[in-house]
């Protein structure tokens, strides 16, 4: 093969649909890889859930004692005996994220049913921050992670269905953000917490930090839907996305803590690794092709009526 | 196309289960708003109404108030005045301006006279008005009686909503000199102004006229546990790191509401954030309070010691090595509290009685958590750790004979702590909850060794799940099946501590709520109530007694001194002419004696079983 034949644009574009199946697969991974580690080392957030009343009035129904249910108090009950099983339920979708082809049905099904777990996961801690709207939302990226790989595989990487889904993710994530950035919600401690250890910013300084961000988290999920600046969005929630990630093991780690503190933190990165790998997704499929720059100027770019923002060719292999 | 149909389907019913879920959810939510969370907001008051509460302390002939207002207009004046009662008259004894963020209005006046009680009231512009009376140092009174409270939680949820009324008349009732909240009292962590605005109009009833010491605690300062490690930063949720969640200022805005009216601290370096610090001491009634930060210094888990739990503060495995946690460099009093509580048990200047005040007592206190089956072996957020400034802390207040009144355990208890061995320390008492936000249970699985007969398994000698000595003598523990939303089958209720300085008896106390505390017929948790001596806290069970001492005063001070390290064992008011100190056994003492300081040597080498002594004192 000649260099011309390996630079040409078919070519291209294949290796720009790898990329982008790559970021999927790589965030549906990790963010399993994140919350697998969560359930097996510390514990899964359904406490909130399970130890209520009502839900032992539920298993009652089913004939189980109080005794069965939370424990004689020298043995665990079904709730913490159940909570920590769910860990397999989560290694297994992470396997699930590296064997899963445009054919498996049924992991694909599977997978579908790992978006399930994560949604009811986000829902407890929903319920653990107080029913805060946007405490649910902002796992939007990391609920509909599993979902958008098995569209993506199913219809092609560029098809309009994933490309919506990957969009809403990427809406969900930030402006769950940013209505906390933004205080409509009571911003979270360690929003600040975090501002003020990794750039020394005082109180004042901070909020308006995250004021500043918190606009911006709700410009960019407009600018998602203008074509013109689509890209430079996509862009901006990488690099915002991989930051908030980051930001924990960052100001957390130390080299004084057991492990540099890597198992407190690092995981905290890990498993949000959907709100930067579902943006650079959008902007390596939003990449337009070479033959179209060349005949389209930047100012000639006409902007589409919505409804056709997502009628995007499909993959060839589609 | 059949695959399509699937997957359309299962994403279909993962979006109607959501929807669904939302929509049960908000269902739910109404529901428990209604009877689960309280809405808590600052309401609107005329100008007149403006001062919400005020709260005081006299110490050393200063006195300390802070006047809390409702936010006010931009127009309005900051400046807030104080006024006493003299010859019929009011007049303006100091003026200060209002601090925002916090709208509190802190007064200092130095000169006190506390040998009568004053009249007071605040004032702001020419329309608000709020009256009380700062008491007389009860001096006079054989029998100083404290009320103890913690965890006042408002949501119906657990019967937070229930009104304070019953509190309000039982300490009438028994005329407390001195209010205790021991921490929580606003539990909700982004509202701290309209949640103390709201105590202040649930308690500022009985505030106004009597010397009341608030420890803001963990949800005070804004997050569920807090180890503060000098005003570090805390990143991590659920703060194990150690740090403050909420910013500096969130925090400080919080201390100032909450401790700006104690006496001055005793050692005001501000810590990390430029977060102050308030561990003081207070002499009311001839018994000297040690009011200590016991988080504010103390060293967050994660990350120090090794994973036990599925939480960095929680230890769930009983066979964990409990030497493993106790690592080098984990503070619990930190240096400076340490330095003040040896100094603060030498000296017996108008003392006949000690107690130490702080937010949670020093041990492991409850085996089960939440509402269900928590055991856990251990909570790295109880004063149980770490173990070494655990022992630390009890070794510092049995040198001055103090006992220890906390709270935040939601679960009252009675201890006898030991260090060396069961008994050989202080005692504490754990109040329960005004609102009771979340159960637990004093119970351990072996029954406790050398109970009282007839006294529950779950007293007695045990060690709890760091390994520290602790004797049990009561626990409130709440009904084990789902307790309901009762107050009292949640242990809600309120200790009183009664320190008599004539006979050196304390006795503790702990009620339910809604009842009346003065009918004979009104039973206390079981347990309750317990009187001990003063002497008993540190009285440890190995030693022996040196030959009694009679003096020529009454009530004079006396303190060992180990004749070999010079390490000073004790000091202590005697009750009358009379002293048979203790003191372990093959070991020499110096004992030094003194009217109200022990200033005279007289005896270098006491022994147990020595010769009784007659000693004279100017």
């Amino acid at each position: 093969m000649s260099r011309n034949d390996s630079n040409s644009s078919p070519n291209r574009e294949l290796k720009h649909e790898n990329l982008a199946m790559l970021c999927l697969r790589l965030g549906a991974f990790l963010c399993f890889v994140g919350w697998t580690w969560v359930h097996f080392y510390w514990e899964g957030p359904y406490g909130i859930l399970l130890w209520q009343e009502s839900t032992y009035e539920l298993a009652e129904r089913f004939g189980i004692s109080w005794d069965e249910f939370v424990g004689t108090g020298v043995n665990d009950g079904l709730v913490q005996a159940w909570i920590s099983r769910v860990a397999w339920l989560y290694l297994a979708c992470t396997i699930l994220t590296l064997t899963v082809r445009k054919n498996s049905s049924m992991q694909m099904i599977a997978l579908v049913g790992g978006s399930g777990l994560l949604i009811v996961l986000s829902y407890a801690k929903y319920v653990g921050a107080q029913r805060q709207l946007p405490m649910f939302v902002e796992h939007g990226g990391q609920m509909l992670m599993p979902i958008i790989l098995v569209l993506a595989l199913r219809y092609g990487i560029r098809h309009r269905v994933p490309t919506g889904v990957a969009m809403l993710a990427v809406i969900a994530t930030f402006v769950g953000h940013g209505s906390y950035a933004l205080g409509f919600w009571p911003t979270p401690a360690n929003f600040f917490g975090m501002t003020t250890v990794i750039l020394g910013f005082e109180y004042e300084a901070a909020k308006t930090f995250l004021w500043v961000a918190g606009v911006l988290d709700f410009l960019i999920c407009v600018g998602l839907f203008v074509p013109a600046l689509r890209r430079p969005c996509a862009l901006y929630a990488v690099v915002w996305g991989l930051l908030t990630a980051i930001a924990r093991p960052v100001a957390g780690m130390s080299w004084s803590l057991i492990y540099f503190g890597a198992d407190q933190f690092l995981h905290e990165a890990v498993l949000r690794a959907p709100h930067f790998l579902i943006p650079i997704y959008l902007y390596v499929i939003w990449r337009r092709p070479p033959d179209e720059v060349s005949e389209t100027s930047d100012d000639s770019i006409e902007l589409l009526p919505l409804p056709q923002l997502y009628e995007i060719p499909l993959a060839p292999f589609d | 196309m059949k695959f399509q149909t699937l997957i359309t389907i299962c994403c279909a019913a993962v979006l109607a289960i959501n929807v669904d879920a939302q929509n049960k959810s908000k269902a739910k939510a109404k529901q428990k708003k209604r009877r689960g969370r309280a809405v808590l907001t600052i309401p609107e008051v005329a100008k007149k109404d403006i001062i919400c509460f005020a709260l005081w302390t006299v110490h050393d002939k200063t006195l300390k108030l802070t006047a809390q207002l409702y936010p006010t207009s931009d127009g309005d004046t900051k400046v807030v005045r104080l006024e006493i009662m003299k010859g019929g008259k009011w007049v303006e004894v100091a003026k200060t301006t209002v601090i925002e963020p916090g709208w509190t209005a802190p007064f200092r006046v130095k000169n006190w006279d506390d040998s009568k009680a004053h009249k007071y009231r605040v004032r702001h512009g020419e329309l608000a008005k709020y009256e009380g009376t700062i008491q007389k140092n009860p001096v006079h009174k054989d029998q100083i009686v404290i009320a103890g409270f913690t965890g006042n939680s408002i949501h119906p949820g657990h019967g937070g909503d229930i009104s304070r009324q019953d509190i309000i008349d039982n300490i009438k009732r028994v005329d407390a000199d001195v209010l205790f909240f021991s921490g929580d009292q606003v539990y909700d962590h982004f509202k701290h102004l309209a949640g103390w605005l709201k105590f202040g109009r649930d308690f500022g009833e009985i505030i106004k006229d009597r010397p009341t010491l608030c420890l803001p605690d963990d949800h005070d300062a804004g997050q569920p546990n807090l180890w503060g490690e000098s005003g570090k930063v805390s990143t991590l949720r659920g703060a194990s790191d150690g740090g403050y969640s909420r910013p500096g200022v969130y925090v400080q805005e919080v201390e100032r509401a909450q401790t700006s009216h104690f006496p001055d601290p005793v050692d005001p370096h501000t810590i990390g954030q430029g977060i102050g610090v308030w561990f003081t001491r207070m002499t009311w009634g001839n018994v000297d309070f040690a009011i200590l930060e016991d988080r504010k210094f103390k060293t967050g888990p994660a990350g120090r010691v090794p994973k036990q739990g599925p939480r960095p503060d929680h230890i769930r495995n009983p066979e964990y090595d409990p030497a493993s946690v106790d690592v080098d460099g984990a503070i619990l009093l930190g240096k400076r509290q340490l330095k003040f509580l040896d100094s603060w048990a030498q000296d017996w200047r108008n003392t006949d009685m000690k107690i130490a005040l702080s937010a949670t007592i020093f041990c492991g206190g409850a085996h089960i958590h939440g509402n269900a089956n928590g055991r856990l072996h251990a909570d790295m957020d109880s004063n149980g750790w770490p173990q070494s400034g655990r022992n630390r802390a009890i070794a510092a207040l049995r040198k001055g004979f103090a006992m220890h009144y906390a709270g935040d355990q939601h679960l009252a208890t009675i201890f006898h702590h030991g260090i060396d061995e069961h008994r050989d320390g202080i005692w504490s008492f754990c109040v329960p909850s005004i609102a009771n936000l979340y159960l637990r249970w004093w119970e351990p699985l072996k029954p406790g060794k050398n109970r009282e007969p007839g006294a529950p398994a779950y007293t007695g000698d045990h060690l709890d799940g760091f390994d520290n000595k602790v004797s049990n003598y009561a626990a409130a523990n709440p009904e084990k099946q789902p307790a309901g939303n009762l107050l009292n089958t949640r242990s809600a209720g309120f200790g009183i501590v009664r320190m008599n300085t004539k006979t050196r008896k304390i006795t503790m106390e702990c009620w339910p709520r809604n009842v009346d505390i003065t009918n004979p017929a009104t039973k206390q948790y079981k347990g309750w109530p317990r009187t001990i001596s003063q002497f008993d806290n540190y009285n440890p069970p190995s030693w022996g007694k040196l030959g009694k001492l009679t003096f020529n005063v009454e009530d004079p001070v006396v303190q060992l001194v180990d004749a070999k390290s010079k390490e000073i064992l004790y000091t202590v008011r005697a009750n009358g002419k009379s002293f048979t100190p203790g003191a372990p056994k093959g070991k020499a003492f110096i004992v030094k004696a003194g009217k109200d300081a022990p200033n005279k040597v007289i005896s270098r080498n006491a022994k147990v079983g020595s010769k009784a002594q007659k000693v004279t004192l100017n």
